[in-house]
């Protein structure tokens, strides 16, 4: 089976400016994939791209096809919420529900009405009339109702508070997620995310800094903390990255020799977003 | 088909306008007949019955179909834009469907699902009215009003009108959508500024006029294309009213000139010029998704 998503010498400029640079990496199918990056590192333009919204040079392939000419088909098994403020004010609540059982084969109505049965959200309320909280659960409901086989998210809680982060990404995990289906999400936050990715991209001015999935990174990757008497014999393991804390030294490894790391002291795997700031540093 | 009529329902959940314009209208007409001064002479002749009649109820038609001409203007530069402008093109691009079905709905929204509304409210607010003046002013001028053959020469009127200015404004429709889809903006402005600043250069450069006379010629010669204008032609009738002459049509059937508006190339240069605009604002559509 072809990898759901497949990026090679994937290019994006806009004018003299690069946003992409021959990035290549590869997505399979039950994943729940992150794209982490600092702003413009070329995060939206990757999923800009994946989701046929704009052109690009380069191999791309989305669930086998090319999604700038196929974008209509390709939303047939792929759907996306592109930031959360993008439903129209003006818009009812029942009435996004009517089109979009009207116009997409796979949505499954009932579906997206025991989501929202959930809320306390009325049907002829309009988008303009709620709250940007209530406004991502209406999405989230619309959109979780697609028997989907690839969900696409750019930093879907940008300007929620903590309590409705937290539900978002609880509904996307234990409602949501199952083997047959793949999620890619961007976002800045990385803390908040890394517990539910099975794989991470790092993106950085338009390239890509890392493509691992999260067990590889545990065998990849190490951290130790050292104490400044033991720093010179650490560092001849020729780590890639130094970070000074109270007292002690944590040095970051690529590929190194467990075994003479584990003399230092505990080995540790660095977390995502320690790794990610290591990374770009 | 079904996703296309989902497409225009949409419009109409949009655009509540356009349906509330027209009825806002129609009310008003039917309130101005109710309750205002009904102040008319007494008609002697058939043929004075027909043209005076003819001419109240093609001036509510025609009421009408002056404000549809601006709502569609409207509504056709705005279509591509209001989307882009509040970002919920994000929303609608991430279902499936395409951009030409996104754009082809909006163009038949614009050219024929709007004037069809207010073909509706012209034909209920004029039966009404024609009934309420009957009733007020049945003596004199109430019975001209009230002719089934008059009532259908008005309802092939308005399918004449809308067929042929959906044909004939074609290229201004297509214009005004790729502007619409293109500009990040001030779209108004710079729906007009294209043609004007070709119009001055025109003649600043060269002191001639033709952009100004193509652009002024389309717009002005649909009337005398689609329909037998020139009041000594058969179709027209003189009749004095009190010592006023009026020159009214005899009917709509010796009016329209359907072969004569599908024999003019310009007719068909202008089907050929609108669809170039058309697929121009389906290409944009696709690559600008944002401002």
């Amino acid at each position: 089976m072809p990898a759901l998503i497949e990026a090679r010498d994937l290019t994006k400029k806009y004018g003299k400016h690069t946003a992409l640079d021959r990035a290549n990496f590869t997505i399979e199918s039950g994943r729940i994939v992150g794209l982490i990056g600092p702003n413009g590192a070329g995060k939206t333009s990757a999923l800009r791209a994946i989701l046929g919204l704009s052109p690009y040079q380069g191999h791309l392939r989305v669930l086998d096809r090319e999604p700038f000419t196929e974008r209509a088909r390709l939303m047939q098994d792929a759907c996306f919420i592109a930031d959360v403020a993008v439903l129209p004010s003006w818009l009812r609540v029942d009435h996004a529900i009517d089109f979009v059982a009207g116009i997409h084969p796979r949505f499954r109505r009932d579906r997206a009405m025991a989501l929202l049965a959930k809320t306390q959200i009325g049907g002829r309320r309009r988008m303009r009339e709620l709250s940007k909280g209530m406004k991502t659960q209406v999405h989230l409901a619309l959109t979780m109702a697609i028997d989907a086989r690839l969900f696409v998210l750019d930093e879907p809680t940008l300007g929620l508070d903590i309590l409705a982060r937290r539900a978002f990404y609880d509904a996307l995990v234990n409602d949501y997620m199952d083997e047959t289906r793949t999620i890619l999400l961007t976002t800045h936050q990385v803390e908040e995310v890394e517990n539910l990715l099975t794989d991470v991209i790092f993106i950085d001015k338009g390239r890509i800094v890392l493509d691992s999935s999260l067990e590889d990174i545990a065998t990849r990757y190490a951290a130790v903390a050292v104490t400044a008497d033991q720093l010179g014999a650490a560092r001849d393991q020729k780590p890639f990255y130094e970070r000074r804390t109270l007292g002690k030294t944590i040095l970051y490894f690529e590929r190194p020799d467990f075994d003479k790391l584990a003399v230092f002291g505990e080995v540790l795997t660095p977390s995502v977003s320690d790794l990610f700031v290591a990374k770009l540093s | 088909m079904k996703t296309f009529s989902w497409l225009i329902r949409r419009e109409f959940w949009e655009n509540r306008a356009i349906w509330m314009v027209p009825v806002v209208i129609a009310a008003a007409l039917v309130l101005a007949a109710l309750f205002g001064k009904v102040e008319l002479t007494a008609l002697t002749s058939p043929d004075q019955s027909r043209v005076v009649g003819g001419m109240v109820l093609s001036a509510f038609s025609v009421t009408f179909f002056l404000i549809m001409s601006l709502y569609a203007t409207w509504y056709l530069v705005d279509c591509l834009y209001a989307d882009r402008k509040d970002r919920s093109i994000l929303f609608w691009k991430s279902l499936p469907i395409s951009d030409t079905a996104t754009v082809l709905a909006k163009l038949f929204t614009g050219l024929v699902a709007i004037p069809l509304v207010y073909f509706l409210a012209a034909d209920v607010s004029t039966v009404l009215i024609a009934f309420i003046i009957s009733v007020r002013a049945r003596s004199t001028f109430g019975s001209s009003l009230w002719q089934p053959d008059l009532w259908l020469q008005l309802q092939a009127l308005w399918v004449y009108l809308i067929v042929t200015t959906a044909v004939w404004y074609l290229p201004f429709a297509g214009y005004c959508m790729a502007i619409s889809a293109w500009a990040r903006r001030a779209v108004m402005l710079w729906t007009i500024l294209p043609p004007l600043a070709l119009f001055l250069l025109e003649r600043w450069f060269f002191g001639t006029h033709r952009v100004g006379s193509i652009l002024w010629d389309r717009a002005v010669d649909y009337l005398p294309l689609a329909f037998h204008s020139s009041s000594d032609h058969a179709a027209w009738m003189t009749t004095v009213v009190d010592d006023n002459s009026f020159t009214a049509p005899s009917s709509v059937w010796r009016l329209i000139d359907p072969v004569g508006f599908v024999s003019n190339p310009a007719t068909w240069i202008g089907v050929v010029v609108g669809i170039a605009f058309v697929v121009v604002a389906i290409q944009l559509r696709l690559r600008r998704t944002e401002m």
